[in-house]
């Protein structure tokens, strides 16, 4: 009898605690929601957590009046910098772990070594230097400068992806090869099959690293014009509120959206990486 | 055990294993490549392959003559002649010499390297002539880049864009780290070098030494406290949520999934309007604004310890899901025999977790470990959204919640701090590396890194 009680107040509180910290969680995307169909903009209008009046203002305002906050731009820059720069890291990125996963040449061990010191440099240390770069090559305000910096530094990472190479057993390739296909045939029919869903991580990875990000594109976009979400969202004061909440709902769904969709591939992205370092 | 050819009647050594080798195996033709890259190349009759090399000596010369020399002399001098207006002189920027002598720098380093590469190409092409093969014809060595030299051909163009992305930048930054450039020395005015003088001034200004001390201090308990914070609240969770009597298990994942989810900077901006002077919880603290005596400046001026709190709390909040998932995919490895025969033995769940649980996962997760500490140490976005732009009392342009890193952010791209930012990246850079290095040469997955081959 005493066994049952202990049971069930075991099972009770582990109940408790989860849902507990379920609320904890969703309750701050809850109140974005709300807030985001509240009438009035000012967060000083709001009965608590609660917008005073409801109504769809803030989304129509959103879009439509864009003289000082041009929300629409700021989505279109997001989304061209996202997908160009997850297009080309991820071409660069799987090719460079793929290589040294594969591969045995001279360089190999000295390129790790550089790659994991060059990493442990504090990411702005460069900023200054890159904001000096973008200059040289007038790349200040151009959505460009942001997608090749992106995308240049991207072979950085490859950590993660080149661990779940090294999981691929080599006698596969030997195989191929014993045949007689070559490198790139190897890569295009063995390789890019078996890696889908460290492919399918690394692009939702790079495609949605541009849409967070805040300080490259607060050094290199200094026109109104030219902001991505990010920073434009950041300029949003108090008495903007529901303006700022209706922007990052209607940025936030679809990331979530996609993350939903490959929660999948994340979980094993993310675990390849980490037993294998 | 060098290998050797015959060639008529003297032997030849085959591989090289020092620089006396390296010499040595060579004809008149190898030893033209040493005189003029490509030489050799053209004499074995690999046309292609020898002109692109001589074009790009050519073109090296050319720069050194045009334009080279001139930029290695403004990275030591940097710049010599001020900007004046008054005689419409244009003055040297120091900054661009840094820049270009850092480039002429690395464009001798790329061209001593393929040098070596010319000459290497140059001996295999004569052993093998040795041996009684025709030299490879330039669509051979097309072939080679698809086979065996692969990885040149691959690696080509990320090489190259680290190099300019991230490699340069950060050797410039180090360099200015021994400059006095910022401040009120910017261009047009000329930076000079400056030794060890950016560093003396951390360690022992009034202002600037006393805010790093503090800064410091913080910066580790930050990094112990929310890393140990959210491994163990992410693992609590994932054990809880693998409970065997938890119904639903993936609606109770969906939760943190969708904090995982959002993007980092919506809720940590949304966490500082929830607390902000007119948020919704002063609303409730002052019974909607009556009581005005009531509110709370959680993270204003002089709310140091509720600033760092909750600092720690909204990292937490962004971090458990991550390694909530982690330990969840790692958890699922584990041989559930394990447990059934610890039932068996009659062990009880906590023993079970201290014994099986934890030290397979501790195993698994100690890379991610670190890069979380590291991550953490360097955690810019969350006292930048919650208190940016804040300077209190007592720390030379910081906050008393500020990391390093945000202290860098002031002082290089606020303030135009750019030496004294450079030379913390700098200590910043060996503190990290210093803890990661130790760490993780030692961690299994580094040393035995074929081991699942």
């Amino acid at each position: 009898m005493n066994h049952k009680v202990k049971k069930v107040l075991n099972v009770t509180l582990t109940y408790c605690i989860l849902i507990l910290v379920s609320a904890i969680f969703v309750f701050p995307c809850l109140w974005l929601i709300l807030a985001s169909f509240s009438k009035t903009g000012s967060i000083y209008s709001f009965n608590g957590f609660f917008p005073s009046e409801y109504s769809f203002d803030s989304f129509v305002t959103l879009f439509t009046d864009t003289n000082m906050y041009n929300y629409p731009k700021w989505l279109l820059n997001t989304f061209v910098i996202a997908l160009f720069s997850c297009l080309f890291s991820t071409i660069l990125l799987i090719l460079t772990a793929y290589t040294i996963s594969r591969f045995e040449f001279k360089a190999r061990r000295h390129l790790m070594k550089g790659a994991l010191v060059l990493g442990m440099f504090p990411s702005f240390m460069s900023m200054t230097i890159l904001y000096i770069l973008m200059t040289q090559f007038k790349m200040i305000n151009n959505l460009w400068g942001l997608i090749l910096i992106y995308s240049c530094t991207a072979p950085m990472g490859y950590l993660v992806q080149k661990g779940f190479f090294d999981t691929i057993p080599i006698s596969i390739y030997e195989a191929a090869s014993i045949d007689g296909a070559s490198n790139l045939r190897i890569f295009r029919t063995i390789t890019l099959p078996l890696a889908k869903p460290m492919i399918v991580y690394t692009a939702l990875t790079s495609f949605t690293w541009p849409w967070s990000d805040f300080v490259l594109p607060t050094l290199l976009l200094k026109d109104k014009d030219c902001y991505t979400v990010a920073v434009g969202l950041m300029s949003l004061g108090e008495t903007e509120f529901s303006r700022f909440a209706a922007g990052s709902v209607f940025v936030a769904v679809p990331i979530v959206v996609l993350y939903f969709l490959l929660i999948r591939n994340m979980v094993s992205g993310m675990t390849s990486g980490a037993v294998k370092g | 055990m060098p290998r050797f050819i015959n060639k008529g009647s003297e032997k030849v050594k085959e591989d090289c294993t020092s620089f006396a080798d390296f010499l040595s195996i060579s004809n008149w033709k190898v030893r033209l490549s040493f005189l003029f890259m490509g030489l050799g190349q053209l004499f074995f009759r690999q046309w292609v392959k020898g002109i692109v090399y001589v074009l790009i000596e050519a073109f090296f010369l050319w720069f050194m003559i045009a334009c080279g020399g001139r930029f290695l002399v403004g990275l030591i001098t940097l710049g010599t002649t001020v900007a004046d207006p008054w005689t419409n002189t244009g003055g040297d920027n120091s900054v661009i010499f840094l820049l270009m002598g850092v480039f002429t720098v690395f464009v001798i380093l790329i061209f001593l390297a393929l040098y070596i590469d010319n000459v290497k190409d140059c001996q295999r092409t004569y052993l093998s002539t040795i041996k009684g093969r025709k030299p490879n014809t330039f669509k051979e060595d097309l072939a080679n880049l698809a086979g065996r030299d692969f990885p040149k051909l691959a690696l080509f163009v990320p090489l190259l864009g680290v190099l300019i992305f991230s490699v340069i930048p950060i050797v410039m930054m180090i360099l200015i780290a021994f400059t006095n450039y910022g401040g009120t020395i910017v261009p047009p005015a000329l930076v000079d070098w400056n030794g060890f003088g950016n560093f003396k001034t951390i360690f022992t200004a009034k202002g600037v030494g006393a805010s790093f001390g503090k800064i410091l201090g913080w910066n580790f308990l930050w990094a112990f406290l929310s890393t140990f914070l959210n491994y163990f609240l992410g693992l609590g969770l994932a054990l809880l949520i693998n409970k065997k009597c938890v119904k639903f298990k993936s609606l109770f994942r969906v939760f943190p999934v969708l904090a995982y989810a959002i993007p980092g900077f919506i809720t940590m901006i949304a966490f500082r309007f929830m607390l902000s002077l007119g948020g919704p919880i002063n609303y409730y603290l002052t019974g909607g604004f009556q009581n005005n005596k009531a509110i709370v400046d959680f993270l204003g001026r002089d709310s140091k310890w509720s600033a760092r709190l909750i600092g720690l709390a909204v990292n937490a909040w962004l971090s458990v899901p991550t390694t909530m998932l982690l330990a969840t995919g790692i958890l699922s490895n584990i041989n559930g025999d394990l447990y059934e025969a610890a039932d068996i033995d009659g062990a009880s769940k906590p023993k079970q977790f201290f014994d099986i649980t934890l030290p397979y996962v501790l195993f698994a997760t100690t890379p991610t470990l670190i890069s979380q500490f590291i991550g953490n140490f360097n955690n810019f976005g969350i006292f930048y959204f919650l208190r940016g732009g804040l300077y209190s009392d007592g720390y030379f342009l910081a906050s008393d919640s500020d990391l390093l890193i945000n202290w860098l952010y002031n002082l290089s791209i606020n303030n135009n701090y750019y030496s004294i930012g450079a030379a913390i990246s700098l200590m910043i850079f060996l503190i990290t590396s210093t803890i990661s290095l130790i760490v993780y040469v030692r961690s299994p997955s580094y040393r035995k890194e074929d081991t699942y081959r």
